[in-house]
């Protein structure tokens, strides 16, 4: 048996064609049975006495929708072929390809774990780690829900280290890759001894056999029956929420019994756990910024025409007077893009978006504009926060509490404008203020 | 309908032009449409002045430049393998196609390189177009053009053969991308030594 073969597909569902393996190597391990083999694609024929309809699944990220799927005349099988569009980034999956699951044993790490935090825990935040720590021991799932700015991942690090030691292997998986990114250099550093890696799209290789796994969602893809214990920071976020596949990729991607534990500030009702804890406290002690509502009547007429409404603009010149900066939310890429003036701005298509916020921290830039790509995962001490549009469909209460969750996460500056500018209130906005007025009262 | 290229929902156009104009269904939103850019670059063929394949090519056509839009879309086409995409184009190809009368002929892709790809990517232009075609060359080199100077590329004899009888009529050459020329040359030289009257060309890419 080929060790690194074993290391490489331990949990993992591979395309054949991307497994850096010479070919012999891989054919022997299936002939001997360690490696099983599954199509790329598996179609079902349903029929009954009128139809035939043929309902197809992709192995890999588990796609049924019949819109994702392309059938063309496939010079590779000489066959009339079908892939699935939804996961081609990773690679092409048709009906001819084939993917590799590890059948045998499955590696294990050897490294003896250390915890290098010396963090402190306010005592709400004890409190729930210790909670979410008894779940995880007990495999019981288990949902953190904790205010923007209340020090969650910290709270990760007590169970996270328990089932380690344990010889469990663990994921933490998000959404998104900013935050992915931000993650992986604090656990390298917490987690000195053990091996780490962190899968997001255009990620470099990663070799040998990783203890703990940080992955955006869309990795899970590539995951069978993998991990002891596995929790997933912002539930909520986009795409997860909206995207049945990422659920069942994280549910793929566990093993079979496998508690999977939620960490979030907005959670939705369709999360279910056995257990939960409240964290209603930003670790620095002071309120949430509660948000203000004010009328910007007509502004999706004066924007139109090119002109910035007063209201904004003398928000905006306030901000710029006094060297604070700011965030504008605006509901639509076609909005950012004709906003007059030239303030610098990105959406979720931008490829200098990191730069502009690392820029805007560095007080090179006044402001920003933004889509909600920016709702969460940015941290910017001192950051004032306007929404233009708040009464827009975009903006859910989760969207706004998440937004105005920007504003004051440093303990040096706890308070900062937050401002819905709407052109008449919506159900979320009231939603969002209420939430985050009533943590504050508990 | 769903955008091909961001998956977002879209307002296709409205149903009365298509039942006029026998238009093809669109596939791409009009965003996505808007990123490609048309080229405006007429191709001389000053370089091919005094070579073998000089006149070989009576007109080139491009129909888009070489940005990142494109260079987005050609990597998910043909390095992802995507071939849904080959209808991104379609409208526009066959309007463009119109305009030329002779018989289409796709340049082709080596047969090996065939398998790996899986599919024909400048074939499938022309089916999501419903452009009729004739296959009359096959590749007989397998070395990828792009590691080549322009002076090794022209050197190259044979990339191409014929493999039906060409006739005393005109044809319109098909490929993905127009760089330096060699391969459309190449091929339309072919055309030209075996009887083909006129030989036109037309690419999606202006590259
Ligand atoms: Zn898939
Ligand atoms: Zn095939
Ligand atoms: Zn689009």
């Amino acid at each position: 048996m080929n060790e690194q073969l074993q290391q490489f597909l331990t949990g993992r569902i591979w395309l054949r064609e991307h497994t850096p393996f010479p070919r012999e190597v891989i054919d022997a391990h299936i002939d001997s049975g360690h490696i099983h083999l599954k199509p790329g694609i598996t179609t079902y024929s349903k029929s009954n006495l009128f139809w035939q309809s043929n309902k197809r699944v992709c192995n890999r990220c588990h796609n049924m929708k019949p819109s994702l799927f392309q059938t063309f005349n496939c010079a590779r099988c000489n066959k009339v072929c079908t892939y699935c569009r939804h996961c081609i980034r990773m690679g092409r999956v048709s009906s001819c390809s084939q993917l590799l699951l590890w059948d045998k044993q499955h590696a294990r790490g050897a490294n003896v774990h250390v915890f290098a935090w010396s963090g402190q825990f306010t005592a709400p935040q004890q409190k729930a780690s210790e909670e979410l720590l008894s779940s995880v021991e007990q495999n019981q799932s288990h949902l953190v829900h904790a205010v923007c700015g209340a020090g969650k991942t910290e709270l990760l690090f007590p169970a996270i280290f328990a089932s380690l030691q344990a010889g469990k292997r663990v994921c933490v998986a998000a959404p998104r890759t900013d935050v992915i990114l931000e993650l992986f250099p604090r656990f390298q550093k917490v987690f000195p001894n053990t091996a780490i890696h962190a899968l997001y799209g255009s990620a470099p290789d990663q070799h040998g056999f990783a203890e703990l796994v940080l992955a955006t969602t869309h990795q899970l893809y590539r995951f069978e029956q993998a991990f002891d214990v596995v929790f997933v920071d912002e539930a909520d976020a986009f795409p997860y929420h909206a995207d049945e596949t990422l659920q069942k990729a994280v549910t793929k991607a566990a093993k079979q019994n496998a508690a999977i534990h939620y960490v979030t500030a907005t959670p939705t009702e369709s999360l279910k756990t056995t257990n939960r804890s409240i964290l209603t406290r930003r670790y620095h002690g002071h309120d949430l910024p509660v948000p203000r509502f004010d009328s910007l009547w007509g502004y999706a007429r004066q924007l139109n025409k090119g002109k910035i409404p007063h209201k904004l603009q003398k928000w905006i010149n306030e901000k710029i007077d006094s060297k604070t900066p700011f965030l504008i939310f605006l509901p639509t890429i076609e909005v950012l893009e004709n906003f007059p003036g030239d303030l610098p701005r990105v959406h979720a298509e931008h490829p200098d978006r990191k730069e502009l916020v690392l820029q805007l921290r560095e007080k090179k830039i006044p402001g920003l504009l933004t889509t909600t790509i920016l709702e969460r995962g940015v941290t910017i001490e001192n950051v004032h926060v306007a929404i233009v549009g708040a009464e827009q469909p975009i903006f859910t209460s989760s969207a706004l509490i998440q937004i105005s969750g920007r504003v004051g996460r440093s303990a040096q500056y706890p308070n900062g404008d937050i401002v819905f500018f709407h052109h008449g209130i919506s159900r979320e906005m009231d939603k969002a203020q209420d939430a985050i007025e009533g943590w504050n009262r508990s | 309908m769903t955008c091909l290229i961001c998956g977002n929902p879209y307002q296709s156009m409205a149903t009365w032009t298509k039942i006029f104009l026998y238009e093809l269904d669109s596939s791409t939103c009009i965003r996505c449409l808007e990123k490609f850019e048309i080229s405006q670059s007429t191709i001389d063929f000053t370089d091919f002045l005094g070579t073998p394949y000089e006149g070989a090519v009576d007109s080139v056509y491009c129909l888009y430049t070489y940005n990142e839009a494109m260079r987005e879309y050609l990597h998910q086409y043909k390095f992802l393998q995507d071939v849904a995409l080959a209808k991104v184009f379609a409208r526009k190809l066959q309007q463009a196609f119109h305009t030329k009368e002779g018989i289409v002929v796709p340049i082709p892709m080596h047969p090996e390189k065939l398998v790996l790809r899986t599919f024909a990517q400048v074939d499938e232009l022309l089916n999501a177009a419903q452009i009729s075609y004739q296959q009359l060359l096959i590749k007989t080199k397998s070395e990828t053009q792009g590691k080549k100077s322009k002076k090794e590329r022209l050197k190259t004899t044979n990339l191409f053969e014929t493999i039906q009888t060409i006739e005393a009529t005109n044809y319109i050459l098909f490929d993905d991308i127009y760089t330096t020329g060699a391969t459309i040359h190449h091929a339309a030289k072919i055309l030209k030594d075996a009887g083909a009257k006129r030989v036109d060309a037309i690419t999606l890419i202006k590259g």
